[in-house]
């Protein structure tokens, strides 16, 4: 268990710019997860911690130590990728064993066997160490290149979208899986995925990378409540927060600077009364979905000018409005942003 | 009306319907054997009829040379012949040696050469052409153009030879001399085929992805770890589709040995076809050569099946 740091941090490949000027400091134990669109410079960021690529700039600390120019294999971290990149012709046991096996570690086999055996119990593959690593479903492979990271007991984790491959139910268990196994271990992990509910159920501070620049750092909590920008406001929250032109909505009171409302849509409360004297707008009901929990009320909302925005607003099932009826919307919470989408607080 | 209609009628019998229609009565059965059916004729013709012939050959005392003689069969003696003749033992021998040493360099090199052009330095598409120039050629060229290479006074061969190491070129020949005549024979096949187990070796090491090196490189192996824990073990089913395809090849190699050597000096580079060639089309021994072709066929065959057998139990590790 180590701190990372990564200081003024960039890597360009030809032309492009893959990471620019990127500072992270991760504290022992810490789970950061960086999320991003793709192309956001994700894996570049993993791979300038890992070693793999070398930054044009910048410097890496792990535990304080100035690792920029170290080789992958002295950095005292693990990878794990996105494919399944097993040893393909070693059992699981093997593949298991191989980092222990490294002479610059110097293990004997006995203390190998007790390592495998005890981090095969974690991912609850023991009856499955005999078994060459090809016979494995998708789910075994990945559960299994995780454990290679486990075994090591490292400075830093590093794990790249390993849960991206998988099924929906096997994505869930294993998320909760490598939650609880990151608490047992108290593992500095840096995550990076592309799903917020990822991000929102593991990370303790979630990093959101947009061009190669982190765009804000902070808990789940923070990101999603003050988000600094429209594209991190609208990277979280299931269904998308709402983002509507100011002229949309006339009867807040906004400063002159607000040029974008972002609304999320358990933010707002549907009033069947579409003349209530205290609504912020009036809309149109175009379509209900039922999910199991809650209704999405689809809306169609006309601006001064006749233009149409789309709504979603979520409601609890009760005084539901009928497709094609006007609403009066209540706003409770909004989120206001300037001409170049970046917050206006206020 | 009633002169025209009678032509029209006459003209459409006489036109043949289009295939479609004719073929509508046919079943997806029938067609699939009328596309099926002219190359199961021709294999049965010249693969399958050949083999049953020559097996029905091998037991009788026929020779293709006096087609009017009175043939007789005389049971499994031609093969208890084959198999006792000493003669016969030392052309497997010959064989068995240009097998072994062939396929041990060309595989040697072939890999050392996949390897160090698998990094993708400039202008490796270009050496890999240049590297595969001998294979494309016909072996007739190459055992002609190396006659020439193996020229005592003339040949490039001997002339470089004799500069690395001082002897006189005209002091010895390659093809004339019993010692080196074999050598000469496993250099023009290991020149000529080496790229086709580099071109295999090469598309094995293709087939492994950067991430498992860049796996190995995080899980601390080192470079001569990577090489023996993933390269090697992930190249190996490759290798030994090559090492089949070159032992079938070379186990009935003749067109280079009969242009270079002919199997002399004495029977030095007498390898199984040449005997064989020897025995049908110079002594005309028919029945008698052909038990030794499906002797030799069924050797190929079994080596062939087990060595296959090993290669599923490797790939399917």
């Amino acid at each position: 268990m180590a701190d990372l740091d990564i200081v003024g941090v960039s890597k360009k490949f030809g032309h492009t710019a893959a990471v620019s000027d990127l500072n992270i400091n991760i504290a022992s134990g810490e789970f950061v997860v960086i999320l991003g669109p793709s192309g956001a410079g994700k894996t570049t960021t993993l791979r300038l911690v890992a070693g793999l690529e070398s930054p044009d700039t910048g410097q890496v600390l792990i535990d304080g130590r100035d690792v920029t120019r170290t080789a992958p294999a002295l950095r005292d971290v693990t990878f794990v990728f996105q494919q399944y990149s097993l040893y393909p012709h070693l059992n699981v046991y093997d593949n298991l064993a191989f980092p222990l096996r490294s002479p610059l570690r110097k293990n004997s086999e006995d203390m190998v066997k007790t390592r495998v055996l005890e981090v095969a119990r974690m991912l609850r593959m023991e009856d499955k160490l005999q078994s060459p690593a090809t016979k494995l479903s998708g789910g075994q492979m990945q559960r299994v290149a995780i454990g290679r990271a486990l075994v090591r007991n490292p400075a830093v984790y590093l794990m790249d979208e390993p849960l991206s491959s998988l099924d929906a139910k096997l994505r869930n268990d294993l998320r909760l899986e490598l939650k609880r196994i990151q608490q047992d271990t108290n593992a500095t992990m840096l995550y990076v995925t592309h799903d917020q509910v990822e991000a929102l159920t593991l990370a303790t501070r979630i990093g959101v990378l947009d061009h190669g620049q982190l765009v804000q750092l902070g808990t789940p909590k923070q990101v999603y409540q003050d988000p600094s920008s429209v594209s991190v406001a609208s990277r979280l929250g299931s269904p998308r927060i709402n983002l509507l032109p100011r002229e949309a909505l006339p009867r807040l009171d906004l400063p002159d600077v607000v040029k974008t409302i972002g609304v999320r849509a358990e933010h707002m409360q549907i009033q069947l009364d579409a003349t209530l004297a205290s609504a912020h707008a009036v809309a149109r009901v175009a379509r209900i979905e039922r999910l199991s929990d809650q209704f999405l009320v689809h809306l169609r909302l006309r601006d001064l000018g006749g233009r149409e925005h789309a709504l979603i607003v979520s409601a609890h099932p009760g005084h539901l409005a009928q497709p094609g009826q006007d609403v009066a919307i209540q706003i409770l919470q909004s989120l206001s942003f300037d001409a170049r989408d970046q917050r206006v607080r206020h | 009306m009633s002169i025209t209609s009678p032509l029209a009628k006459r003209l459409a019998q006489a036109t043949p319907a289009p295939i479609a229609m004719r073929m509508r009565g046919l079943s997806d059965r029938w067609i699939a054997w009328i596309f099926v059916g002219p190359t199961m004729l021709l294999l049965l013709a010249i693969n399958i009829f050949p083999l049953i012939w020559t097996i029905k050959l091998s037991f009788t005392n026929f020779r293709a040379n006096r087609p009017n003689a009175e043939v007789s069969g005389v049971g499994i003696d031609n093969y208890v012949s084959v198999l006792t003749d000493p003669d016969i033992w030392a052309a497997m021998q010959t064989t068995a040696h240009f097998v072994f040493w062939t396929i041990t360099l060309q595989t040697l090199i072939g890999f050392t050469l996949a390897y160090l052009i698998d990094r993708k330095f400039r202008g490796h598409g270009f050496w890999t052409t240049l590297i595969l120039i001998p294979m494309m050629l016909s072996p007739a060229v190459v055992g002609n153009f190396w006659a020439f290479l193996y020229q005592p006074q003339t040949g490039l061969f001997n002339a470089v030879a004799a500069f690395l190491t001082g002897v006189s070129p005209s002091s010895f020949s390659m093809l004339g001399e019993v010692s080196l005549a074999p050598w000469a024979i496993i250099i023009v096949d290991t020149w000529m085929w080496t790229p086709y187990v580099m071109l295999i070796c090469l598309a094995g090491l293709r087939s492994i992805p950067d991430y498992i090196y860049e796996a190995a490189e995080v899980d601390r192996a080192s470079k001569w770890r990577q090489f023996w824990s993933v390269t090697l073990p992930m190249v190996l089913p490759f290798i030994m589709l090559a090492i089949l395809f070159r032992g079938i090849e070379n186990f009935k190699m003749f067109d280079m040995v009969n242009l270079l050597t002919s199997g002399g000096p004495g029977s030095t580079t007498e390898v199984a076809s040449i005997t064989l060639k020897r025995e049908a089309f110079e002594k005309w021994r028919t029945g008698y050569s052909s038990a030794f072709a499906i002797i030799l066929f069924v050797a190929v065959f079994g080596l062939a099946n087990i060595y296959v057998k090993a290669l599923n139990h490797i790939k399917s590790r």
